[in-house]
């Protein structure tokens, strides 16, 4: 018997964060132009004890306005959609879930690109006129997520099945919408809006957004996670859960929310990077087991770890072009999801 | 007499090979007309009006049948609706695509649906003598439907400047109308050697052709916009083998581009682009962002249609103004509104 | 491993189970009735009739009916998962669909056939699942939860699955660490659902022996639904005959299983006589004719 313990807990997720930080630093020195880590760390250290303001040197700026913001929006996505995943694996008891089965991810598509439609028509600043993608996108995230879930109900409350149809259908909906809006446009419009929908770590941010990011996440997870003991229950059975103590109306209301919520953030800027979602839960499963109190945050750490290294790869390996974040987690998830229904344990 | 004898034989013998020759020579109309008095004589046959054709090869190396004389044609691309314009032959346009915009009377004409998946049955229903085609543009399936329909199908495909010139010429000629083919031709062969001219031994700047910036598009250098960046005196700082590759930020950071270039016909939307591109801190490292280096020319150089040497000479106007002293300010032969942000901005 | 003392796990409840201990009616079905109908103004697809019982600690209640009778219904009326339409359900004189779904959980153990595992699990982690009622949202757990997870795994006599898979369990086995499960919530009152449908005749006594042996030392209120007639009356306190929604008798098995009653009820010629421990038996006749 060896029941999961705060130390436990703590010591796997350090190292989870050791790694995470090997990789980060990874990512910052690859890349196009050349950056000596020492160098730059050097010139961090004297901007912050001498409260500058500029890193003169040329890769510094590079460095710290263009490769740091997307390995930080990197981690954030990753963890997000891990975390998501987790939560509705759960909550509709169905490990082949991952966070776009609801339909989240093509309401925040087809509200990116009414927004795309729509600023040149409207007279904003030129900062809100940037942001409007985003919230466009995140906006039609959250109409798909209210309208998934009046359609998901049965007698009132959350019913996983009834959710999961009614989810499915309105992706598949907004899917036909988007495919048509495509064919509506040409030229160049089409072709950004395609690589958008692909899955991109490349949008450059207002720094105001990262913070929106951030705070999103940690309330989202924070939610999810204090639910994970009734999730374990919940793999029992749903009549079992609610025999032993489990508020299951009220834990489906929150995973529901919470995990639409991080995707719809995830999704809003950086598209729909696939397979994370649905992966990164097995894999940290087989290798800590199904106790959610445990595998929501190595869940976390491992999107993390899993976005940043696809990234990593995607912008350093046919320069100067890149390769799209989610071509390469699907070429890398798609055998690996293969492997894992081999071994029985997906 | 004897020498009389042989005499009379060499002079067989070269009548005969004289007319070898002849025939040899003009074989190939006779087999055209020998085709051609087949299917008259079919066509005769079946009382109906005596109809030629005529035997091209289009640019793909298709060998295509076209009625004669062309009085009926549907073109299912922008560029190729442009430069049915260009030829003066716009009369015979009996249908175009919906997205064919310029010059604006093509507008008008009967549409037959997008570029991509135009509608067989309105095209069908114009009884068109040849359909116009594009390779970058249009799709295998649309030309295999035409040829299941009967309908003769003419594809271009320019690779760059020069072909477009090329393109545009050979058109005029299967088009019938092979003077105005030539003419369009050597105006704008003469233009482009004009423009040579201008330029002279100045180095071509380099710049950044920016299709989209989330994420950040560029252009390849094999195709025929990045040969009509180097017309105008340019060169992209993007050396990729794809079409349309997705560039790193990062690179064009290293690169520094001296100017970023759009296509744009109403500058408004890319001006309000513009200072957005330049509340960011990434797109900021970027010496042109902060320069506001920006050209903004006509979306003709998105088309390989002989408007494009327009913009060649329009992005050659901003990027070696000096050598343009005495050319007239606004270019009344596009047509369009140049808009130079960096003119527009106060210093 | 060290077993813990039967008696000591009495010591080990939370504070407050001090009717545990006399010896008052634990359990009390008064005048219960239910009705059910997927539309509001149609007539009722099935209805319960009023049923009244009573059971106090240590005792077992079975209730005995064909299939569709309603036991299951009954069931979940007891359990409070089920809002009576008239009647009430007191355990320890409080309503039991007024007890929130945790407090629910901390009384009232319900065993049910288990529904497919989604992920795999180890024996003791499925049994410490039981020990959630207790503790609060986001807690690990403490050194009492394990040792009360362990001593309802040896109570069961499954003290040696504690590390093999759920998966790989045999039926009866499964059975069992699902009622430990059951048992590491230290309810007052334990619900099984036709616990013996699946199980050998064998593993059918050692359960109800089991169930018995469990009710008297940690003085569950044992409530058992099936239809198993000998099962009942070897080893129920009281049994509650229902035959297509009506109660049509209570009472310990001795004065429930009359010969013409018991025909009634399940529609088949029967014989009772008395068995070896005093309690009724019950034969099926084969031959319909010799009377």
């Amino acid at each position: 018997m060896r029941p999961l313990t705060i130390q436990r807990l703590f010591l796997q997720c350090a190292a989870l964060a050791g790694i995470l930080f090997v990789v980060v630093i990874i990512a910052l020195k690859a890349g196009a132009v050349e950056v000596s880590l020492f160098a730059l760390g050097r010139d961090l250290i004297r901007v912050i004890v001498h409260h500058g303001s500029e890193i003169k040197s040329d890769y510094g700026l590079i460095v710290m306005n263009i490769r740091l913001p997307r390995i930080l929006l990197g981690i954030f996505v990753g963890a997000s959609l891990a975390v998501a995943g987790t939560g509705f694996q759960a909550l509709l008891r169905n490990p082949l879930a991952d966070p776009y089965v609801l339909g989240v991810s093509n309401g925040a598509a087809l509200g990116a690109i009414l927004a795309l439609l729509v600023s040149p028509h409207l007279a904003l600043l030129p900062a809100v006129a940037d942001l409007l993608t985003p919230l466009g996108a995140f906006l039609g995230a959250t109409a798909t997520i209210a309208a998934v879930y009046f359609l998901g109900r049965r007698e009132g409350q959350i019913d996983s099945t009834t959710l999961l149809l009614g989810g499915v259908i309105t992706g598949s909906f907004l899917a036909a919408i988007i495919m048509f809006l495509m064919t509506s446009e040409t030229g160049s419009n089409l072709r950004g809006m395609a690589y958008w929908l692909m899955g991109n770590l490349s949008t450059s941010l207002q720094p105001s957004v990262y913070w929106i990011l951030w705070l999103g996440f940690l309330l989202g997870a924070g939610a999810i996670y204090t639910t994970a003991s009734d999730l374990n229950l919940l793999l029992s059975g749903e009549k079992e859960a609610m025999h032993l103590g489990v508020d299951l109306p009220r834990v489906r209301l929150v995973v529901y929310i919470a995990a639409s919520l991080l995707t719809g953030l995830a999704v809003s800027v950086s598209g729909s990077i696939g397979y994370v979602g649905l992966l990164v839960p097995h894999v940290m499963r087989q290798i800590f087991g199904s106790d959610h109190r445990i595998l929501l945050p190595t869940a976390a750490f491992g999107g993390a770890i899993a976005v940043v290294i696809a990234d990593t790869i995607g912008r350093t390996v046919v320069p100067p072009a890149e390769l799209p974040v989610g071509a390469m987690t699907a070429l890398a998830g798609a055998p690996l999801f293969i492997y894992l229904l081999r071994r029985r344990m997906a | 007499m004897h020498h009389t004898k042989r005499f009379g034989l060499i002079n067989i013998a070269g009548m005969l090979l004289r007319v070898l020759l002849a025939v040899i020579a003009t074989a190939p109309a006779m087999w055209a007309q020998t085709a051609l008095t087949a299917s008259t004589t079919s066509a005769a046959q079946n009382g109906a009006p005596a109809q030629t054709f005529r035997e091209v090869v289009d640019e793909t190396g298709r060998t295509v049948r076209i009625p004669q004389p062309v009085t009926r044609i549907v073109s299912l691309a922008p560029s190729l609706t442009e430069t049915i314009y260009a030829l003066g032959l716009q009369d015979r346009l009996v249908g175009d695509t919906d997205y064919c915009d310029y010059p604006p009377e093509a507008q008008k004409k009967q549409k037959v649906g997008g570029a991509i998946n135009p509608s067989l049955e309105e095209i069908a229903h114009l009884r068109p003598d040849v359909v116009l085609v594009t390779r970058h543009l249009n799709t295998l399936d649309t030309v295999h439907s035409l040829d299941a329909l009967g309908i003769p199908s003419y594809a271009t495909d320019p690779q760059n400047v020069d072909e477009i010139v090329a393109s545009a010429k050979r058109l005029g000629d299967v088009l019938g109308a092979s003077e105005a083919g030539a003419a369009l031709a050597e105006e704008l062969q003469h233009r482009l050697d004009v423009l040579r001219q201008k330029i002279g031994a100045r180095p071509p700047r380099r710049v950044l052709f920016v299709v989209w910036t989330d994420p950040l598009i560029s252009v390849g250098k094999d195709t025929f916009i990045a040969d009509a960046l180097r017309r105008a005196g340019a060169v992209s700082i993007i050396d990729s083998k794809q079409d349309w590759p997705q560039v790193n930020l990062e690179e064009v950071a290293h690169l520094q581009p001296e100017v970023l270039v759009f296509a744009d016909s109403h500058g408004e939307t890319t001006a309000q682009h513009l200072d957005v591109l330049a509340t960011r801190p990434a797109w900021r490292i970027l010496n042109a962002v902060r320069d506001r280096n920006f050209a903004v020319i006509s979306e003709a150089v998105n088309r390989p249609a002989p408007r494009i040497v327009t913009a060649i000479e329009e992005l050659a106007a901003k990027l070696h103004p000096e050598a343009f002293v005495e050319k007239p300010a606004a270019d009344k032969m596009s047509g369009n509104m140049v808009l130079d942000v960096k003119s527009q901005c106060a210093h | 491993m060290s077993t813990v003392a039967p008696s000591a796990v009495g010591a080990m409840r939370s504070p407050g189970e001090a009717s545990r201990a006399n010896n008052d009616v634990r359990l009390s079905v008064e005048q219960v009735s239910y009705a059910y109908s997927p539309n509001p103004t149609q007539a009722p697809l099935f209805t319960l009739e009023a049923t009244s019982f009573q059971a106090r600690a240590g005792e077992i209640v079975a209730i005995l009916g064909p299939n569709a009778s309603g036991k299951s219904t009954l069931l979940k009326l007891i359990a409070g998962t089920l809002e009576p339409l008239s009647g009430k359900v007191l355990l320890s004189g409080f309503p039991t669909h007024l007890l929130t779904a945790r407090t629910r959980a901390q009384r009232i153990a319900m065993v049910q056939q288990e529904s497919q595992l989604l992920f795999p699990a180890r024996a003791w982690e499925f049994v410490l699942q039981g020990r959630h009622p207790h503790g609060r949202a986001l807690r690990f757990e403490s050194a009492t939860d394990l040792a009360v997870a362990r001593n309802a795994l040896a109570q069961v006599g499954a003290a040696q699955l504690s590390d093999r898979w759920m998966a790989e369990l045999s039926g009866g086995e499964k059975q069992r660490v699902i009622l430990a499960r059951a048992l590491a919530q230290q309810p007052l009152l334990l619900l099984l659902d036709e616990p013996t449908l699946h199980l050998d005749i064998a593993a059918q006594v050692d359960l109800l022996h089991g169930l018995r042996h469990l009710a008297v030392e940690n003085r569950y209120t044992v409530v058992v639904v099936t239809h198993e007639l000998n099962l009942a009356g070897e080893y129920a306190d009281h049994v509650v005959l229902i035959q297509r929604g009506k109660c049509l008798r209570v009472g310990p098995p001795g004065v429930v299983y009359q010969r013409e009653l018991l025909e009634q009820v399940f529609q088949t010629p029967l014989s009772v006589e008395l068995g070896p421990s005093g309690r009724p038996r019950v034969n099926v006749v084969a031959d319909r004719e010799s009377r």
